[in-house]
């Protein structure tokens, strides 16, 4: 039953309390014959014109309708509508004086019937007579509704049964290899059909190699496979396609596409999302890897929550922490109004993603009323919103650990030696010399006035990434300058919270607790160089003008100041304080950049203030510079001295060693906090708030109690039980069945809800995805399976009788044909004109800007052409620059889960094929490489051969041989021109016709 | 499959006849650019076709990039005048650089034109001329305050990306009349809105239905130019392409997808000379030269005109929406947060003169019936000032106009409130305005959907209410 709590707290109880008291009242307000006049003659007529269109008997808009007293008291989501004699506590009278909120929503009401509503709501809302039905309202949710009951009874939400395949007879008994096939047989039969016949070797290794590794088979490749005559030829093919590192290219890209993978964040200024990269890397070596699916998912939803996150053998940097990258590669509004209102996009679309690609659920579609079809209310979608809202982004360290941890340690001994000989020096020194130094080696700062129950001023609770901020506490509580000809000893008060305790070149950001800002004013007691402090509000970290460069501050001063930040336009906010000693995004100029990591910063107390004035304390710190005392050391212990200066080189020597950290966008958590609900989905309207917890139609498991973060390891934990969660698997069979055989079992991939379709052959899903999870959720046992059956081997050419008794192939009495997505059309142009370049991973390549992609957020330089002829994948996705020969030919816009492109047509598609500047350059260098390979002398029918061979894997027939000899002679006939140019004009035809972008 | 030589333009039908020989459905319906949502929709076929009688055959879309203030163009407010550098006197929203200043009257005086006697400012003396075949909305409102997503509310009906644009969506219910341009163009003068692309997103749909992008310029669209500079020879590639791919295709049981793959080089060939045609204007008579403001001294407004001009052709050629993107102004797009008066006034001069000549000349030739012309930008502006001489966002209430096919002219619909801020009477949002434009071409928006993510989608979401006053 969603009651919602109105957004005026203190109203909604006082209604509580007066409900009672008022049913009394109610009889005599209907029972005065004159009062019942006046609401027949007046009241009701507006009612009926104006309202009863949204709120009557056909519709029910926020859940009110006032066709009845009972309903108008008991109200909608927001609460009740009126308060009978109280006309400045009736929302419904605030909504037609056009408050804050407006009815009727097209137009105010003539100010008589304003009139007339207010006297009525005066008078006590008199009613006239009513009937039965109409005095009695039921509000039902679907929580725990005999309706929730009959849509969790939907195929998709039961248990995955174990099923075993049909026993087949007959004809074709020997026709299947493997238990795939008798279920598609049986079904086959059932209708009268037989499979096709199986493809020849040629066309199977082009379609294995184009579905495995997305590039086409080499000419010598295929002549080996044809000429394997050895039993397992096609299963040593299949195994040398998925130990290609080029296969997780490949399955990467499709992942991808399920997580709306860019790498900039769209809207105006179409900033970067730093590092977003990595996680393509992350994905690319986890299909590699065969990483099982179930902790591919739990990385995702929570890999920077493992205890003990998964290792990258090669460098030993944390690889389940950058699954999390997937969070944050939505798109961002750049300085929006509402700020509580664009984390409440980001989130939903957070859902979205998460919900469609691992559960094949559109979650989203209940965040403003209970799902329309399927068993997810609106409590399960805020349940889920509550591990988002507690979830915040980081640039994550991947190897601090590994690489800069140990010299970490190293430095903090010798630190700690250096301040114990500087302890001693102390006592060979004079004062002041003397109290300088035992100053510098820890004086404990003042704290700051009492600051109350305001979380962030406690500096102990916040929490640090990376590898700079500490507490510093005594005797090491000083920085240590390192500059050659000016080191100093520099004050870091005791009790700070300080990034340069150990060196300058460390990074990190520390966070503080989530508060309420309460006031208007929030102060931060700090100094620093090239750091930076901002409050992320609702979560929102693109904090820059022109709405919230106030917020940002960067700071470049020794002296410790307190800095005001203006907060009065989000009281009652959510927030947090981000201290950044680099590894942050910094908003605040046209493009996105990591914050200046050289730096330090030190805070020392954080406050609330009602006002902005500015205590005046900005404290130098105390600093002693080495030279001089080093010197004036040498006069009275001249050992000592030397120890101090030899204790100081090495120190120096191993800072200088501090490699950069490797960072990755990732999840971080925050405070553990619920959601609550919101009418209409909107934050303006916020209803009680819903414990986190999983789908009720998948268990509806709550995070343990003692989780005191987001809960999302309890959540993804929950996600991969299949026990209770059978559409994990299912979806993700489903996936890549789909991939194998251009549809999949269930043609809508990403909606396994009423909405979607039933799947053609359930059995068969079910007995896949018990596979599936008793292979060890080895996705590459999956495609062993399905690549391994009879099936997948048929021919693709169709026969008018099949064709018609099964029209859209759904029972797979053929291969379908499928064209290439766009990423495989380049990478086969690459390859065939030898220019790939095989590296893998690393940060992307620029796109290459045409005179037609414009528009604010340009990158200022174009990149290459050619992408320096890496694959597709590794071209740069900028939102608002979308390669638009990837467009052209159906590459998604990054917004949502999408596990079924297009293939459209469009003549776009062959004016870039006829046309584009690289696919030109890529004929010219395919006739280069033609002309180099096959030494001066080749015959023109055998250069024709090799290129045949090299685009479509097998070799030309005469026919085709005559009409390309033909071409040649026609071409040097009409323009001279050097070989190469007739050989690439070739080319270029080759590369125009459909059987290269056509897999069949 | 490509028809004869590649020359000669033929009759639609003969050509259809001698194509359609041993193609599929799919094949044909990519010639003939009908929408093709069976051959490709995950779920059941959204529209199909007309839903009722259309009034309009395409549309014009002039897009005021940032924009303009209502109460300095249509909707003319004396409160501004008697209460100017005073503090206005009702709750501000917050807007999105929150630098509240004083009420600003408006530069401009109003006249009252046409038999409707509708008020224009002086900024729209050409356009001014025209009232009696505008249907002016003041009420019109939006739900963003930032450009990004209010373009994308105004293009797409919601405020992110990713979604079809009104363009799309209406190519994918009513195909496109042309043989050999695309159904949806944009004509980019120079300001590309922010949002970029997007805002001509197929979105979810196939990619047929994308917003094709022209220059007004010589090379129009990107690789329209043959890559061959020797006569004959892309013909003699295309020639070849046409035998292999015959070969192959029959080898293969001639599958459909590839079928209409084939089927496609034929419209990309006759593409590369009909948007080099499109963009010749030398056939144009001076009269209509001058109508435009082709020659116009001021360079935006010659960029705007032609624009104006190549978006009448278009729609000669049975391109069904056409959306024009203003030109650079050499100040900033409708968005004047500042200098208001230099900004508008260069912003106005550039598209004034070009559209008053779109609709004259539409109308000369019996076009406007059929052509519905809208003119708007994704907010309108606040009667307060920012700063001291300039307007922030305002997507609370603001003007829009509609002209031609099944629009009832001389008509002003809604109303803001005394400074022009809010809209208070007859508010349109935008889905009603998406909704009232489709139901103009034959399409109701409640049936025309798309299968996507679990849902029906529809351009006005579960939302839209036709603004049935404005129509004829």
């Amino acid at each position: 039953m969603m009651r919602g709590r109105a957004p005026w707290p203190a109203l909604v109880f006082l209604v509580g309390l007066m409900h009672g008291a008022l049913r009394g009242d109610e009889v005599d307000a209907t029972a005065d014959p004159a009062m019942v006049e006046f609401f027949e003659k007046q009241v009701r007529p507006i009612l009926v014109e104006r309202c009863f269109g949204c709120h009557g008997p056909e519709k029910q808009k926020g859940e009110l309708r006032l066709d009845s007293r009972a309903a108008v008291l008991e109200g909608g989501t927001t609460g009740p509508a009126v308060e009978p004699g109280d006309v400045e506590s009736s929302l419904l009278v605030e909504a037609i004086r056009y408050g804050d909120l407006q009815m009727p929503p097209k137009s105010k009401l003539p100010p008589a019937e304003i009139e007339v509503l207010t006297r009525w709501v005066e008078r006590g809302v008199p009613w006239g007579v009513e009937s039965k039905e109409a005095a009695t309202t039921v509000r039902a949710g679907l929580d725990g509704s005999s309706e929730f009951a009959r849509r969790a009874r939907f195929w998709s939400f039961q248990p995955i049964r174990d099923v075993s395949p049909p026993a087949v007879a007959g004809a074709l008994a020997d026709w299947p290899r493997n238990p795939i096939d008798l279920f598609l047989l049986s079904a086959l039969e059932a209708r009268g059909l037989a499979p096709a016949e199986e493809a020849a070797r040629r066309t199977l290794i082009r379609r294995l190699t184009f579905d495995l590794i997305g590039l086409p088979p080499t000419p010598e490749e295929v002549a080996a496979f044809e000429s394997d005559d050895a039993p397992d030829a096609y299963d040593r093919l299949v195994e040398r396609l998925l130990a290609s590192p080029r296969y997780g290219e490949r399955w990467g890209r499709h992942w991808l596409d399920l997580v709306r993978f860019a790498e900039t964040a769209g809207h105006e200024f179409d900033y970067d999302l730093l590092n977003a990269w990595r996680y393509r890397d992350y994905v690319v070596r986890a299909f590699n890897l065969d990483l099982p699916y179930d902790r591919f998912v739990v990385e995702q939803v929570a890999g920077d929550l493992l205890p003990s996150p998964r290792r990258n053998p090669a460098d030993g940097s944390n690889e389940s922490i950058q699954g999390t990258g997937f969070y944050w590669l939505g798109e961002g509004v750049h300085s929006p109004i509402d700020v509580r209102d664009e984390g409440v996009r980001r989130v939903d679309n957070q859902i979205d993603v998460l919900s469609k690609t691992f559960l094949g659920l559109t979650v989203s579609c209940a965040r403003c009323h209970d799902h329309k079809f399927d068993p997810i209310s609106a409590r399960d979608y805020y349940a889920l919103a509550g591990f988002l809202r507690s979830t915040r982004h980081q640039q994550a360290f991947l190897d601090s650990d590994v690489r800069i941890a140990p010299i970490v340690a190293d430095l903090n001994a010798r630190k700690r030696a250096l301040a114990d000989r500087l302890g001693e020096a102390a006592s060979r020194l004079e004062s002041p010399r003397r109290d300088e130094v035992e100053a510098v080696l820890g004086r404990a700062i003042p704290a700051p006035p009492s600051a109350g129950d305001f979380p962030p001023a406690d500096l102990h609770a916040w929490k640090a990434s990376g590898d700079a901020f500490a507490i510093a506490t005594r005797p090491t509580a000083f920085r240590i300058d390192l500059r050659e000809d000016d080191s100093r000893l520099i004050e870091a008060p005791a009790g700070s919270l300080h990034s340069g305790l150990t060196a300058d070149r460390l990074q990190g950001v520390a966070r503080s607790p989530t508060f309420t800002i309460g006031k208007p004013f929030l102060q931060v007691l700090a100094s620093g160089v090239a750091s930076r402090v901002n409050i992320v509000i609702d979560g929102f970290e693109k904090v820059r003008d022109p709405i919230y460069g106030g917020l940002t501050r960067r700071l470049d001063s020794q002296e410790t100041a307190w800095i005001n930040f203006d907060v009065r336009a989000w009281i009652g906010h959510r927030a947090y304080i981000e201290a950044c000693d680099g590894a942050a995004a910094e908003f605040t100029g046209a493009t996105t950049n990591p914050v200046d990591g050289r730096g330090w910063l030190a805070l020392l107390g954080v406050r609330e203030s009602d006002d902005a004035g500015r205590p005046a304390e900005a404290v130098a710190a105390r600093n002693i510079a080495l030279k001089t005392l080093l010197r004036e050391l040498e006069a009275v212990d001249s050992p000592l001295a030397s120890r101090i200066a030899s204790t100081l080189a090495e120190y120096r020597e191993l800072a200088a060693r501090l490699p950069d950290p490797t960072l990755a966008l990732a999840a971080i958590d925050g405070d553990g906090e619920d959601e609550s609900l919101m009418l209409r989905g909107s934050p303006k309207s916020l209803g009680e708030a819903v414990p986190r917890r999983l789908l009720a139609v998948l268990g509806g498991a709550a995070p343990e109690a003692s989780s005191t973060g987001s809960g999302r390891l309890d959540l993804a934990r929950t996600m991969v039980d299949a026990a209770s969660n059978p559409l994990l698997p299912r979806v993700l069979v489903n996936r890549i069945w789909k991939q194998h055989f251009g549809e999949g079992l269930v043609r809508s991939t990403d909606d396994f809800g009423a909405m979607g379709q039933a799947p053609s052959h359930p059995e068969l899903l079910d007995w896949l995805a018990s596979e599936f999870i008793r292979r060890g959720w080895s996705i590459k046992a999956v495609h062993r399976l399905i690549l391994g059956s009879a099936a997948y081997r048929m021919s693709s050419r169709s026969t008018t009788e099949a064709d018609q008794a099964d029209p859209t192939n759904a029972l797979l009495h053929r291969m379908n044909v499928r064209r290439l997505e766009a990423e495989a059309v380049r990478d086969a142009l690459l390859v065939v004109s030898g220019r790939l370049d095989s590296r893998l991973g690393g940060p992307s390549v620029a796109p290459h800007l045409s005179p037609f992609m414009e528009g604010r957020g340009r990158p200022a330089a174009s990149g290459p052409l050619d992408g320096d002829g890496r694959r597709s994948l590794y071209l740069q996705v900028r939102r608002n620059f979308l390669n638009p020969m990837f467009q052209v030919f159906d590459a998604p816009v990054p917004f949502t889960t999408i596990g079924r492109r297009h293939a459209s047509n469009v003549p776009a598609q062959a004016l870039t094929l006829l046309n584009d500047p690289l696919v030109l350059d890529l004929a010219d260098s395919w006739a280069a490489r033609l002309l180099a390979e096959g030494g001066p002398d080749a015959s023109d029918a055998s250069r024709i051969d090799r290129l045949y061979r090299q685009a479509f894997g097998r070799a030309p027939t005469a026919d085709e041989v005559a009409r390309c000899v033909s071409f040649l002679a026609a071409r040097r006939r009409s323009e001279p021109s050097s070989p190469r140019a007739v050989w690439g004009d070739l080319g270029h035809a080759l590369f125009n016709v459909k059987e290269f972008v056509y897999v069949d | 499959m490509h028809c004869g030589r590649f020359s000669a333009p033929i009759d639609r039908r003969a050509m259809l006849a001698r194509c359609a020989n041993g193609f599929g459905a799919m094949a044909l319906s990519a010639l003939l650019r009908e929408p093709a949502f069976g051959a490709d929709a995950a779920g059941p076929a959204g529209a199909t076709g007309l839903h009722h009688p259309a009034k309009a055959r395409s549309v014009i879309f002039l897009y005021m990039d940032g924009g303009p203030s209502q109460m300095d163009t249509f909707d003319p407010k004396p409160r501004l005048d008697r209460e100017h550098g005073k503090p206005i006197a009702v709750k501000t929203a917050p807007t999105q650089f929150n630098n509240v200043g004083a009420v600003l009257r408006s530069p401009w005086k109003f006249n009252r034109y046409g038999e409707c006697g509708a008020p224009v400012s002086d900024l729209f003396p050409h356009v001014a001329r025209h009232v009696d075949d505008l249907a002016i909305i003041r009420s019109m409102t939006s739900e963003f305050s930032e450009h990004t997503a209010a373009n994308y509310f105004l293009h797409t009906g919601s405020g992110l990306q990713g979604r079809p644009s009104h363009g799309a969506w209406t190519t994918y219910g009513l195909g496109t009349e042309s043989e050999d341009l695309p159904g949806f163009v944009v004509l980019n003068g120079g300001l590309i809105p922010p949002g970029g692309q997007d805002c001509f997103s197929n979105g979810f749909l196939p990619a047929t239905f994308q917003g094709s992008v022209f220059r007004p310029s010589a090379e129009a669209v990107a690789n329209i130019r043959p890559a061959e500079s020797a006569p004959g020879g892309q013909l003699r590639k295309l020639d070849l392409i046409r035998d292999l791919d015959r070969g192959v295709a029959d080898r293969k049981g001639r599958p459909d997808a590839m079928e209409a793959a084939i089927a496609n080089y034929e419209l990309a060939y006759r593409m590369q000379s009909a948007v080099p045609d499109l963009m010749r204007l030398d056939g144009e008579s001076p009269a209509t030269r001058s109508l435009y403001g082709l020659d116009d001294a001021f360079e935006p407004t010659r960029i705007f005109a032609r624009e104006c001009l190549i978006a009448r052709r278009l729609v000669e050629r049975g391109v069904r929406f056409v959306e024009v993107l203003c030109p650079s102004v050499g100040h900033d797009r409708w968005d004047q947060h500042s200098k208001l008066k230099e900004g508008h006034e260069r912003n106005a001069r550039a598209v004034d003169r070009p559209i008053s000549g779109l609709l004259a000349d539409l109308k000369g030739r019996g076009l406007l019936d059929s052509t519905l012309v809208f003119w708007g930008g994704e907010f309108g502006r606040t009667p307060m000032a920012q700063g001291s001489d300039g307007r922030d966002h305002n997507p609370f209430g603001f003007t829009v106009w509609l002209a031609g096919g099944g629009i009832k002219g001389g008509v002003t619909h809604g109303e803001t409130d005394d400074y022009g801020y809010h809209a208070v009477v007859d508010k349109v949002a935008m889905y009603d305005l998406h909704a009232t434009m489709l139901h103009l071409l034959g399409l109701d928006h409640k049936r025309l959907t798309f299968r996507f993510g679990g849902r029906d989608m529809r351009l006005t979401d579960v939302h839209g209410e036709l603004v049935t006053p404005i129509l004829a």
